[in-house]
């Protein structure tokens, strides 16, 4: 049994609820405090009136209350009676205000308002499916949530320290999880079981790595699930991928890269920016994608010129099986299986035309 | 011996124990008192960080739901939808000491482990 006890790992809902119902146990004593003079209350008029239980209460609430609408029960009027009520007051009255007292600070504690918040935001993450999940928020990925965010891409963030948990609010992003991203039960609740892929960007190759071992032991299969990783080193980087990472990147690399190609390009600064933006997914409107035409998909050995008219996108380049860029395509030129086709339109064509290959791509 | 513990066990038992007496001689103060034992033990039920605490919570607000109605009924001039309230409330008690029950000895068990 104690094995068992030990390999159980607490879900991060139920952590969140046990800690919601121990706040709310601060209501217990002082609650059940007012319910004994309420009682006592009624029970004390019930005695004085002969058992009219519904007016003993109603003269117990106006009493302790200190509304005192007067003796509205029989029997209240006379001298037992006025003694009772005498000592009901003086002792209910404190009962109630503290009670009340009570109450409001539980329930305007901020930590309660929090742990609310943070069940009713685990709700919408359970709905979350094809989501991809942050770990850890600083400049970067703020940035990349915003590109996100433009897609309409799903995503959850998790971050536990001050500064992302700022920056969080700042966004007012609608998924977080405000807890250490590289505990099982944190992706667990964040669906990594659904997720189409993560991003890790925990500041430092140890933490980056404890989290990627983590999310490979719940998604082993890197063709199911990404992970793409930030290294602190080009050799950081290739061990990140070596451990489970899709693709590691030292972001300084990828800085260099970008500037390195507007100061070889300068005389085709437009161009190479909108590339750059359609590889960044910077660019809303248009956008880029790759078919892969293999044997027996139906635009194997169909022309280039009949998928144009027909797709209403441009068919700009071939990807051969070599790995060669074939840019010279006239409308006549065959499409071979094997073969690689880079579309380009615009994005909620070519969106809807992704739709349409994944359908028929499951169809039998 | 938890002293909470001890006041909790006491009121779930007195529910039990009131609410067969309102049973057994169906008047007004003994329906009375048996509400009021049943919302202490549902108030002292609480938060309680118990092994079974979700299932006592339940048979307590159960027990509950059975008993304020038939107190309005009791005084509305209709006891014997109120009597028939109150066997509903007795199932719930009985299930709430049986947990109350149980519970310990899980708890000891775990304990011992």
């Amino acid at each position: 049994m104690q094995r068992r006890r030990g390999r159980r790992r607490t879900r991060l809902r139920e952590r969140y609820e046990r800690r919601l119902f121990e706040i709310l146990r601060e209501l217990s004593i002082p609650l059940v405090i007012l319910h004994f003079t309420l009682a006592a209350g009624t029970l004390g008029y019930m005695v004085l009136s002969g058992g009219d239980f519904i007016n003993s209460f109603y003269m117990t609430v106006i009493t302790i209350g200190t509304i005192g609408f007067g003796e509205v029960v029989q029997g209240a009027d006379t001298m037992a009676g006025r003694i009772f009520t005498t000592f009901l007051a003086l002792g209910g009255v404190g009962v109630f205000t503290s009670t009340i007292t009570v109450i409001a600070r539980v329930i305007f504690k901020e930590e309660l308002q929090h742990l609310w918040r943070r069940l009713s935001m685990m709700n919408a993450i359970d709905k979350l499916e094809g989501h991809y999940i942050l770990a850890g928020f600083d400049e970067v990925t703020a940035e990349l949530a915003r590109l996100l965010e433009r897609r309409k891409v799903p995503f959850v963030v998790l971050d536990d320290t001050q500064e992302g948990l700022a920056r969080i609010a700042e966004l007012r992003l609608p998924y977080y999880l405000p807890e250490a991203p590289f505990e099982q039960e944190t992706l667990l609740a964040a669906g990594i079981r659904r997720a189409e892929g993560m991003v890790v960007n925990l500041g430092d190759d140890a933490r980056n790595i404890s989290i990627i071992a983590v999310a490979r032991l719940l998604r082993p299969e890197p063709e199911e699930f990404a992970i793409y990783s930030f290294a602190s080193s080009p050799d950081d980087a290739e061990r990140l991928e070596e451990l489970g990472a899709n693709r590691a990147f030292y972001p300084g690399r990828m800085v260099a890269g970008r500037l390195a190609a507007y100061l070889f390009h300068p005389e085709s600064s437009y161009l190479q920016g909108l590339f750059d933006r359609l590889a960044f997914g910077e660019e809303t409107d248009v956008d880029l994608l790759e078919v892969r035409v293999e044997e027996g998909h139906p635009w194997a050995g169909r022309r280039v010129g009949e998928l144009r008219r027909e797709l209403r996108v441009n068919v700009v380049a071939l990807r051969m099986p070599n790995g060669r860029l074939d840019l010279d395509l006239d409308d006549d030129h065959e499409v071979r299986p094997g073969c690689a086709l880079i579309l380009f339109g615009r994005a909620e064509r070519l969106e809807k035309l992704r739709e349409r290959l994944e359908v028929e791509r499951e169809l039998p | 011996m938890s002293s909470r513990k001890l006041l909790t066990d006491f009121f779930v038992l007195m529910a039990l124990t009131t609410n067969v007496s309102f049973v057994v001689f169906p008047n007004g103060v003994e329906l009375f008192v048996t509400v009021v034992t049943n919302l202490a033990a549902t108030l002292l039920k609480m938060g309680e960080g118990r092994v079974l605490s979700a299932e006592l919570m339940a048979t307590g607000l159960v027990a509950d739901l059975h008993l304020i109605p038939a107190l309005y009924f009791f005084y509305a001039g209709n006891p014997a939808e109120a009597v028939s309230l109150a066997w509903g409330a007795l199932a719930a008690n009985v299930v709430s000491v049986l947990l109350v029950v149980i519970d310990t000895v899980l708890k000891s068990y775990m304990e011992e482990e």
